[in-house]
């Protein structure tokens, strides 16, 4: 009782009070920032501490300026501080709880700023000292792991969650970060698979939880065993990878939701055309590079979850009717008082809903679905930074995903059928796409039309290379499932093959300027090779007999470009220099198309010189090409069907690390932001006590 | 004259005394009608010997004697016990009146219970056959007869205005086969429902037993008896028989009797998986399997009445044998699939109709296995998946009706064996990813080298081989056939056998592009006869597909498949549809079906199981392997004999032979049928083709007394279009002799045992508002329509005409057309 009324009195007196005077939590602070032990003079220093509102800009602002002598005098005091804060995780008093949790917050990071280049072991040592610091983090991890995983207040596990990634987050990079070795030990990983398989919270801390797996998953990912990418690899849970997929999707489909409004709002505008390429350029500037950044943290988390774990997978396809409710992720939403009975709060889960909303307007979707939309979105501009991060993660996570048997079987099935409007760069040789009337195909459709899409619109100076060789090795791996279970896939190929065709001709026409940057060859290689495929194993995977025709037709109709081609590869290749076996081995990759080029024309002039024809309509050139089929030889080429399975070490551990860092940084700065205003929570809890 | 059956049943009971009365009887009898009769006579015939007969009945009779005993004693047993579950049986005030008559035969007097009084007396009136000619000592020797079965004590509980006869049957119905009885449940329920308290009286023992024993028996009585009562008028309908009856049986206070420890295995057994799996939210909130359905109810009282279960589930810390979910799990089943019903009805397009199926089937998925069954098979089983993406949509204007196919696993007893433990979907992957993307099994041409594929130029690459390889589930066999590519994990980087054979060979390997095309155009050719995806009809290529193709992939993609007691069922769920006439039909097929098998017609027809579940939802299961004639003319664009010609092979050939004579039998069987029945609304659609050539109709919402908008279309007995009469080898062909012969001998056959079909019809008429009942003469009419009173002859003749008159009918036509232009349907 006394308690509270202090308390309130407390309260009353900080509303009121005027600059002069200090709150009696700084006093407090102050006290221990004092080289004596503040519980000398009063033995319930500790108890009374944490029962004041937690004022963190005073104690890291405090934290921060220690300088490295007094660091040596304090540290028995900042050692007990955090000892006491460790344990007041484990009273029952829930405001005790709420403090101590903030107050490690600001322990963390207060130190940690101070010490931007101090080691590890010296953060370890000034928080908890050496030698207890293995028990303390034990002791700290098994109260926040029950803290999460028992019934206690929704706000309390969320404030749990902002610790942990505040923890996680406070280095730059995540892998110096020398305390998270006990993170490593002491593994919450259960405690975040149970937020993730329960909808209720799942529905409020999801976001937070896949996060901060996606962190850990990152910590010393290339260096040591992981425990956490271990356990996250052999996770077979469905409700779990289930709640996990929602989680991301949720957030994907938010983003989505955003940009279309934004798009929305203007293409209403007056100069439609005009101000939407400005805006889009603008958009990238203000609001959306915040969630651009945000939502790299989940594409992280979806690229974890694909690649580690295989049962993850399936969730992919796992589909829900599209939730169009805006979810806010990052703020912790006020909690819903449980009701006494136990009834689940309500939430915007999906599962969760006894009946699913009934309006007929809705598309089903699921997560792969969401995530080409957002692919598409991102891939349209990848001139900015976190953009290009954003485009090259998504072309890794397709990549994974087109390797994938389970994957490529429901890609291809032919029972789910979907629309999938991807979203499509204004251009100005182009009108619009209109949208509303795209087919319902199998979905691997709508994989090749973001992959040519991705083609056709990138063709720019400042050449994303990288994304192109990946996306021309996912539509590779795509081609070599459907060669092997030969699987005629009703997709348009043309557009396909003149996509390819442009790129050529883009590399040529700037062979000089890409040169000095890239290994054009390898590119033009991979593209000459998907023709290989479609010409030597067209057989078993074209859906008609008139689209092999329709090959040839379009390799005989651009003839100049491979004609070209094969002058450059021939020219580079003879002349010694860096690129002299790159080029010959497109020499030797286009011998075929070479063949039917030569096979073809003389027949093609002579059919229009005996029929007296200057111009000859598609039809007649495919009556040509029909005709004389058999008099062409091809060569077989070994290994078109073959392909180098994606690894992410070494290739690709420096891109992630960049990536992770990145994450880091802006997670940091959310969290922050969060944490300070955690008023409301406060007050909730003063009334229930 | 019409000869009379009871006579010839009682004969066997007591053949010496009667053996002149029947031959006597018999000289009276017209020949035909004797000859017509003569197969129920084997074992009379060449009995001369009266003593040896004497002997078989009496040896008949104890058998019945002790069945009856045995059965008496259960039921004693039950009696002394049903104190609460409605008005005791035994006090039934009717049995007085056969009381009193078997006092009179009785020297034994006393009897402990009236129960037993009435089992014992048809083991002393055998013993002092007394030659009474009274009416009811004969029925009473009628019914002790081994001739006496379900579809006379049917036929006699229903006609019967005696309370001692009907008393009486409703305590033989103990003694036949469940499974018998089990087929006129739709007519003693409607007895039930619909006739007076005396008929009630004396079936409800009988419900009750059979309800105690067996869950579905419970659902189905269920199910019936609220369909039935619809009829009834809303105010008396709340107070009737039936839905008393109805509140009993789902109250679940009918469960088994005995606490047998074999009665807690039923639901202890499972119960320490799903409190594992008990942290989904798949089963949140629920101890026990299949319970988790309810969040698919969509019933918020179900919910709310469920948490208070769940707390005390959760105390009695799963120990519930005697909690009242014996029933729940299926009915929560079957009410989720009604909902998605409805919630699809609200979709404007298919497309989208079918997408929310497959989203919905998914989230139905993460509750299963449960101790779920589907009510239309044969076999015992536990729903264990439903393969969702297979599900679609049929062709319906504005319901949504659609097509499941359910994963099941076999067991000798839904109820007591233990439910299969969930395998997760993923598992099967565990399987398939050691088989990687670029290196196939050994020999099935995916990863052909160089030199296999320049050597495999002639022979056309196998689409078996292909699918062999996809599907090895089973990790066993997968080592066994891999033994190539163990080394091959999955990291490693698979530059494979291809590069290293190239450079062995260095010989460059040549191959024709004409080749090329020419097998791209071979292979499509090859691909068996699909349908081309409509989006505006996406059952058609569902349908089309074989089954036993459809099963073998649904197998491979499921994380089931590997279990030797794996089974797929399909059926069809109808949401908004009145499904009691077509059960109806199913039940006067049926009967039809057995008396033309029992005179050896071959006519074929195919009923079709249905599953009444309310006034306007049920399940059908579906005809296997067959399209609509719709779906064969939109699709394929042939004629029927074109089809015929495509699908089974050219004039002469076998398969086009047996093809032909199936589609004879069939239309000769439906023929018929559609004549006795009045089948109405015969267009295209309704008419379905099987992959054997037999054609099957399909929806029976027009029978009888109804017909489609009363637009006076289909004047003609039955649909026989040109095209059929093409298949059939034209009008002077064998083969439409043959058909009008069948019809003749199905027809001359039905007549015989016309009772047996009448009755089913006659009996469901009964306060029923069916619109095939409307009218007065229903009854006469159908009975009309066996023209009794014809001879062989003149029933030729009439056969010649109902032929003629369809043949010519140009409403047929007319009605195709009509159905075309305001359907859509050719």
């Amino acid at each position: 009782m006394s308690q509270v009324e202090k308390k309130a009195g407390l309260l009353r007196r900080t509303s009121s009070s005027k600059k002069p005077l200090k709150e009696k939590v700084v006093l407090m602070y102050d006290e221990i920032f004092a080289k004596e032990d503040p519980a000398k003079n009063n033995p319930r220093f500790w108890d009374e501490l944490f029962l004041m509102k937690v004022n963190l800009e005073y104690l890291e602002s405090k934290l921060e300026s220690v300088n490295g002598e007094e660091v040596q005098r304090i540290q028995d005091n900042i050692n007990s501080l955090f000892h006491h804060c460790v344990q007041a995780l484990g009273e029952e008093h829930q405001i005790k709880v709420v403090n101590a949790l903030q107050t490690l917050c600001a322990l963390f990071r207060g130190v940690h700023q101070k010490n931007k280049s101090a080691s590890g072991f010296d953060i370890i040592n000034m928080l908890m000292g050496f030698d207890k610091a293995e028990r303390r983090m034990k002791d700290l991890m098994e109260r926040l792991d029950s803290l999460l995983c028992g019934d206690s207040s929704e706000s309390l596990k969320s404030l749990c969650l902002k610790l942990l990634l505040c923890l996680v987050t406070v280095t730059d990079n995540i892998s110096q970060n020398t305390i998270l070795e006990y993170v490593m030990i002491n593994s919450i990983f259960e405690a975040i698979l149970q937020i993730l398989s329960d909808p209720s919270s799942r529905g409020q801390h999801g976001y937070d939880a896949v996060v901060l797996l996606a962190l850990l998953v990152n910590y010393r990912k290339y260096e040591s065993v992981n425990p956490y990418i271990v356990k996250l690899s052999i996770v077979d849970d469905e409700p779990t990878l289930d709640g996990m997929g929602v989680v991301l999707h949720q957030a994907l489909t938010e983003y989505n939701r955003q940009y279309k409004d934004k798009e929305e709002e203007n293409q209403g505008g007056f100069f439609s055309t005009l101000t939407s390429m400005v805006g889009s350029m603008f958009i990238a500037d203000v609001d959306e590079k915040l969630s651009v950044q945000t939502n790299e943290a989940i594409l992280l988390a979806l690229y974890e979850a694909v690649h580690l774990n295989r049962n993850f997978i399936t969730v992919l396809a796992q589909s829900h009717p599209e939730i169009d409710i805006p979810v806010t992720p990052s703020t912790p939403t006020p909690t819903t008082p449980t009701t006494p009975l136990g009834t689940t709060p309500p939430s915007l889960d999906v599962m969760n809903n006894p009946e699913l909303p009934l309006d007929p307007n809705l598309q089903t979707s699921n997560l792969l679905i969401t995530f080409l939309k957002y692919a598409s979105i991102v891939m349209q501009d990848t001139k900015d930074e976190h953009r290009l991060n954003s485009a090259r993660l998504c072309l890794i996570i397709l990549t994974c995903i087109a390797e994938d048997q389970y994957a490529d079987a429901f890609l291809h099935d032919d029972n789910i059928n979907f629309r999938v409007s991807l979203h499509r760069m204004p251009m100005r040789h182009r009108k619009k796409a209109a949208g509303k009337n795209i087919p319902s195909r199998p979905l691997v459709c709508a994989v090749l039309d973001l992959m040519v899409e991705f083609i056709v619109t990138h063709m720019m100076k400042d050449f994303p290379m990288d994304l192109y060789l990946r996306c021309v090795q996912i539509i590779h791996k795509l081609l070599c499932y459907q060669k092997k279970c030969r699987i005629r896939l009703h997709y348009t190929w043309r557009e396909l093959w003149s996509a390819l065709i442009n790129l050529l001709k883009f590399l040529l026409s700037n062979e000089t300027t890409l040169l000095a940057k890239h290994n054009i060859f390898h590119l033009a290689l991979l593209v000459v090779n998907l023709f290989n495929m479609f010409i030597t194993y067209g057989d078993t995977f074209l859906p008609t007999s008139n689209s092999y025709d329709e090959l040839y037709y379009e390799i005989v109709r651009m003839h100049q470009v491979f004609d070209n081609l094969y002058c450059m590869v021939l020219r580079v290749s003879t002349n010694t220099g860096q690129w002299k076996e790159a080029a010959s081995k497109v020499t030797h990759a286009l011998v075929n198309i070479r063949a039917i080029i030569n096979h073809f024309n003389p027949k093609i002039e002579s059919y229009a010189a005996v029929n007296h024809i200057s111009q000859l309509s598609e039809e007649q050139v495919l009556e040509v090409v029909r005709s004389n089929y058999d008099t062409l030889t091809l060569k077989l080429q070994d290994g078109l069907d073959q392909f180098e399975r994606y690894s992410e070490q070494p290739k690709e551990a420096a891109f992630f690390k960049e990536l992770v860092r990145s994450i880091s940084l802006n997670v940091r700065k959310n969290v922050s932001l969060n944490t300070l205003s955690q008023d409301v929570l406060l007050k909730e809890f003063s009334t229930i006590s | 004259m019409t000869l009379n059956f009871e006579h010839y049943f009682s004969m066997t009971a007591c053949i010496n005394h009667f053996i002149a009365v029947i031959f006597n009887r018999l000289y009276e009898c017209d020949e035909d009608e004797l000859l017509t009769n003569l197969h129920l006579l084997p074992p009379l015939l060449p009995v001369i010997d009266p003593e040896v007969a004497l002997k078989a009945c009496q040896e008949v009779l104890l058998k019945v004697k002790l069945l009856d005993n045995k059965q008496q004693q259960d039921d004693q047993k039950h009696a002394d016990t049903t104190d609460c579950c409605g008005p005791p049986w035994h006090m039934n005030p009717d049995t007085s009146s056969i009381r009193e008559e078997e006092e009179e035969n009785d020297d034994e007097g006393q009897r402990e219970t009236p129960a037993a009084q009435k089992h014992t007396p048809p083991a002393a009136s055998s013993e002092s056959p007394s030659p009474s000619s009274s009416k009811q000592s004969w029925l009473l020797r009628l019914f002790e007869s081994k001739l006496f079965d379900v579809s006379m004590a049917i036929s006699y509980l229903y006609k019967s205005k005696e309370p001692g006869v009907q008393a009486y049957i409703g305590n033989r119905l103990f003694s036949f086969p469940d499974g018998e009885v089990d087929f006129y449940l739709p007519q003693l329920l409607n007895m039930y429902v619909h006739m007076d308290t005396e008929v009630g009286d004396a079936i409800k023992p009988y419900l009750v037993h059979r309800c105690r024993s067996s869950i579905t028996f419970s659902l189905l009585s269920a199910w019936l008896l609220g369909a039935y009562s619809s009829d009834m008028h809303i105010s008396t309908q709340r107070h009737s028989r039936g839905t008393k009856l109805r509140k009993l049986i789902l109250s679940d206070d009918l469960k088994p009797r005995s606490d047998e420890p074999s009665s807690g295995d039923v639901f202890v057994s499972p119960s320490r998986r799903t409190h594992q799996r008990s942290k989904s939210d798949a089963t949140m909130a629920s101890g026990f399997p299949g319970a988790g359905l309810r969040r698919t109810g969509s019933n918020p009282k179900v919910e709310a009445v469920h948490e208070e279960v769940r707390g005390r589930h959760v105390r009695t810390g799963f120990c519930c044998d005697e909690s009242p979910e014996r029933l729940r799990p299926q009915r929560e089943f079957v009410k989720s699939l009604f909902c998605i019903g409805k919630r699809l009805a609200t979709l404007p397009t298919k497309e989208q109709k079918t997408q929310r199926l497959i989203s919905e089937l998914s989230l139905l998925n993460h509750k299963l296995p449960a101790r779920v069954w589907l009510p239309t098979a044969e076999h015992q089983h536990h729903v264990c998946r439903v393969p969702h993406t297979q599900a679609v949509v049929l062709n319906s204007k504005d319901k949504a009706p659609y097509i499941i196919y359910v994963e099941v696993l076999e067991c000798n007893s839904f109820e007591t064996s233990p439910v299969p433990t969930r395998i997760p979907e993923t598992r099967i992957r565990s399987a398939r990813s050691a088989e990687n993307l670029d290196c196939g099994t050994p020999g099935n041409g995916s990863s052909m080298t160089s030199e296999h594929r320049a050597g495999s130029f002639s022979t056309v690459p196998n689409y078996d081989n292909d699918d062999d390889a996809w599907a090895t589930d089973d990790i066993g066999q997968l080592q066994v056939e891999g033994e190539a590519q163990t080394s091959s994990s999955d990291n490693i980087s698979q530059f494979s056998v291809d590069s290293i054979t190239s450079l062995e060979s260095k010989e460059p390997v040549f191959i024709a592009a004409g080749d090329i095309r020419r097998r791209l155009s071979e292979n499509l050719a090859q691909t068996p006869t699909t349908f081309r995806r409509d989006p505006e009809d996406p059952s058609a290529v569902a349908l089309k597909e074989p089954w036993e193709e459809k099963v073998r992939r649904i197998r491979e993609g499921s994380p089931y498949g590997h279990l030797p007691n794996w089974r797929l069922l399909s059926v069809i769920v109808k949401c908004g549809d009145d499904l009691r006439q077509e059960l109806l039909a199913y039940q006067f097929l049926k009967q039809l079906q057995s008396i033309w098998q029992q005179e050896r017609v071959p006519l074929w027809i195919k009923p079709y199981k249905i599953l009444v579940m309310s006034s306007d939802s049920g399940m059908i299961e579906p005809v296997l392997n067959a399209v609509s004639l719709h779906q064969v003319r939109k699709q394929s664009q042939l004629s029927l004999l074109d089809y015929f010609l495509q699908e089974h092979g050219s004039f002469t050939t076998e398969a086009f032979l047996t093809a032909q004579r199936n589609f004879v039998q069939s239309c000769a069987g439906y023929s018929l049928i559609c004549y006795l029945l009045q089948v109405k609304d015969r267009h295209n659609g309704n008419i379905l083709l099987d992959s054997e050539g037999h054609i099957i109709h399909i929806d029976f919402g027009f029978i009888l007394s109804s017909s489609p908008r009363n637009l006076g279309f289909e004047t003609s007995a039955f649909k026989l279009t040109s095209e059929f009469v093409d298949v059939m080898g034209g009008l002077d062909g064998d083969m439409f002799i043959y058909y009008k012969m069948l019809m003749l001998q199905g027809l001359i056959a039905a007549r015989k045992h016309m009772e047996k079909v009448l009755q089913i019809v006659e009996i469901m008429q009964q306060g029923s508002h069916l619109p095939c009942f409307h009218g007065s003469s229903t009854i006469r009419g159908l009975k009309e329509r066996f023209h009794m009173s014809l001879t062989e002859e003149q029933l030729q003749l009439l056969v010649e005409q109902l032929v003629d008159g369809s043949m010519r009918s140009i409403t047929t036509k007319l009605y195709d057309s009509f159905q075309y232009v305001t359907n859509g349907i050719m």
